[in-house]
């Protein structure tokens, strides 16, 4: 089953898991949404998210996706919608992996 | 799927040490466990430790009183209390209270000095054992690499006249044990053994638990044999159930097929618990005829089986997808007048969601409801999960909303497959819906909730592009 393989993956890739939970320090244009210097990636996914809710940015007529407003809109490559399904990776930009 | 349900997976747990476990487990399994073994479990006053002397009415005032570990501070507090509460009485349970309540927060050396100011301002308290036994548990929990200010504990309690017996062994293995520090714990069972007095059979047990827990197989029997040989400590038929619950858990059948043989070599005759432990771990293997073989053996051997026992096998059955025999098994169940409880019905549709029948499953729900066996979120993880798989995503959504509604927990693969069944059909939006409520239930962890949703998306998006999903 797929779901076990994943978590499997996850707790025993602690790469993985660093990757999502480490803070990092942010560029400015993502320093100004969240409000602060660093964040980790799960951190911003989860403030974007929520940002979305809180301003009820699900366009109405299709839940699945975001009409952006101007601060969204400055983290997300300047797109004026984005689907939801590409948040996760959207987000993922701005946390490039580092050089080994 | 494919999880042990918590009831099984702890059989071994809440019959041999109830008090610490039954935080780990739901309510339904302690009270389905079968009343025990009067030969093998009886409860033991003693190790309640001292804090049952208190009346509940001071222990709560007294609770809240020590707020800093600052010595002097309490001793301050000690005497105020001395002089303007002339309502408490003055006897060894207030002392006793009152160190309890220091030791919570403070260090063993402050707790002695307390104490000792205590005698000192009072002379005509005097401390008996359960009073150093307070100390001697907190000494056991300090963060300390070495046993040296256990034996401070010790030696204070000698001094005053007190040599440590059996109850003392069993209060410091205890508390050494629960704070991780197994290893000081054997250190001190040899040292009580050669010292003092041997422990007993509840103590003996006990450590072997939790090695179990933490060291290897080799480590244990070298443990055992040096008891064995030293002081004539013998394994008796708990520890072997301990040993072969340890080695099931680690799939390695064998090593308790061997077990089985040498507690049979040693004069002990297997009991229920013993059975149920290795049928559990056959069916953790999903070996289900194995099962029966254990069941069959039982039988013969005129173990009379328990609901434990019915449960286990009708798991395993279901879990090797022999759903029609496990069927079977549920009817010689109630014919032999025990009750199916949540656990059976659960087992019972997770067969039958791996064989694709999740309506039969659904159907299942409404006959336990009927015979008024409430189900739990396990019963519906596993519904959820064989409603996704049988592609009923519209039952699976109804389902979703009675959980919710009674605030139960998703279960971490019925939450993926949910997930995976929304972003599927391109419901993106009630798939993070869910992943919300996943992380407010407090569910999953934030990051495997996550984690699942964010490979899930990538997943789909793969599909998408090869064309495997319009």
């Amino acid at each position: 089953m797929l779901p076990q393989h994943m978590k499997k993956a996850i707790t025993d890739n602690p790469k993985k898991l660093a990757n999502l939970i480490d803070l990092v320090n942010l560029p400015s244009t993502l320093r100004e949404f969240v409000g602060q210097s660093q964040i980790s990636r799960l951190g911003c996914f989860m403030r974007v998210w929520s940002y979305i809710k809180t301003n009820n940015l699900q366009d109405p007529k299709n839940k699945n996706l975001v009409n952006c407003d101007e601060k969204l809109r400055s983290i997300l490559l300047g797109k004026h919608q984005v689907e939801l399904a590409e948040l996760p990776s959207l987000i993922k930009l701005h946390f490039p992996k580092e050089p080994k | 799927m494919g999880k042990v349900p918590p009831s099984l997976r702890s059989a071994i747990a809440t019959t041999l040490m109830k008090k610490q476990s039954s935080s780990l487990i739901p309510k339904e399994s302690t009270t389905t466990t079968p009343p025990h073994n009067p030969q093998h479990f009886p409860r033991k006053p003693t190790t309640r430790k001292t804090k049952s002397h208190d009346s509940p009415q001071t222990q709560t005032q007294i609770q809240t009183l020590f707020k800093s570990p600052n010595l002097s501070d309490a001793k301050k507090l000690f005497n105020s209390i001395i002089s303007t509460n002339p309502k408490f009485p003055l006897d060894l349970r207030f002392h006793n209270s009152l160190l309890q309540s220091y030791s919570s927060i403070s260090t063993v050396q402050d707790s002695i000095s307390l104490l000792n100011h205590m005698i000192k301002s009072h002379p005509s308290f005097s401390p008996d054992r359960s009073t150093f036994h307070i100390l001697l548990s907190q000494s056991c929990k300090a963060p300390d690499p070495s046993l040296s200010s256990v034996h401070q504990a010790l030696n204070l309690m000698l001094n005053h006249g007190f040599a440590p017996d059996k109850v003392t062994a069993d209060i410091a293995i205890r508390s050494l044990c629960l704070s991780g520090r197994v290893d000081q714990a054997v250190e001190l069972v040899k040292e009580f053994s050669s010292k003092h007095s041997v422990p007993d059979t509840y103590t003996y047990n006990f450590i072997i638990k939790h090695l179990c827990k933490a060291r290897s197989l080799s480590l244990i029997d070298d443990f055992i044999e040096e008891m064995r040989d030293n002081f004539d400590l013998k394994p008796d038929l708990v520890t072997y159930t301990i040993l072969i619950d340890n080695v099931c858990n680690m799939k390695n059948l064998r090593e308790a097929t061997r077990l089985v043989k040498v507690l049979k070599k040693e004069g002990f005759k297997p009991d229920c618990f013993v059975y149920n432990t290795i049928m559990k771990g056959y069916c953790m293997l999903s070996n289900g005829s194995e099962a029966i073989g254990v069941y069959n053996e039982m039988k013969e051997e005129g173990v009379e089986p328990d609901l434990v026992t019915y449960n286990t096998l009708i798991f395993g059955l279901s879990k090797s997808g022999r759903v029609k025999e496990a069927k079977k098994i549920l009817r010689v169940m109630t014919e032999k007048g025990h009750f199916p409880d949540t656990v059976t019905y659960t087992s019972l549709m997770n067969g039958l969601c791996r064989e694709g029948d999740a309506l039969g499953a659904l159907a299942l729900l409404e006959e336990m409801e009927v015979r008024g066996c409430s189900p739990n979120s396990c019963t519906y993880s596993t519904l959820l999960h064989g409603l996704c798989k049988a592609r009923l995503l519209e039952k699976a959504k109804e389902l979703y909303g009675v959980m919710k509604a009674g605030d139960m927990k998703l279960e971490t693969a019925a939450y993926a497959t949910f997930v995976r069944a929304l972003c599927r059909e391109g419901r993106i939006a009630e798939a993070y819906e869910v992943f919300d409520y996943a992380v407010e239930s407090k569910s999953l962890t934030d990051v495997a909730a996550y984690s699942t949703l964010e490979s899930t998306l990538k997943w789909v998006k793969k599909a998408k592009e090869q064309g495997n999903i319009i």
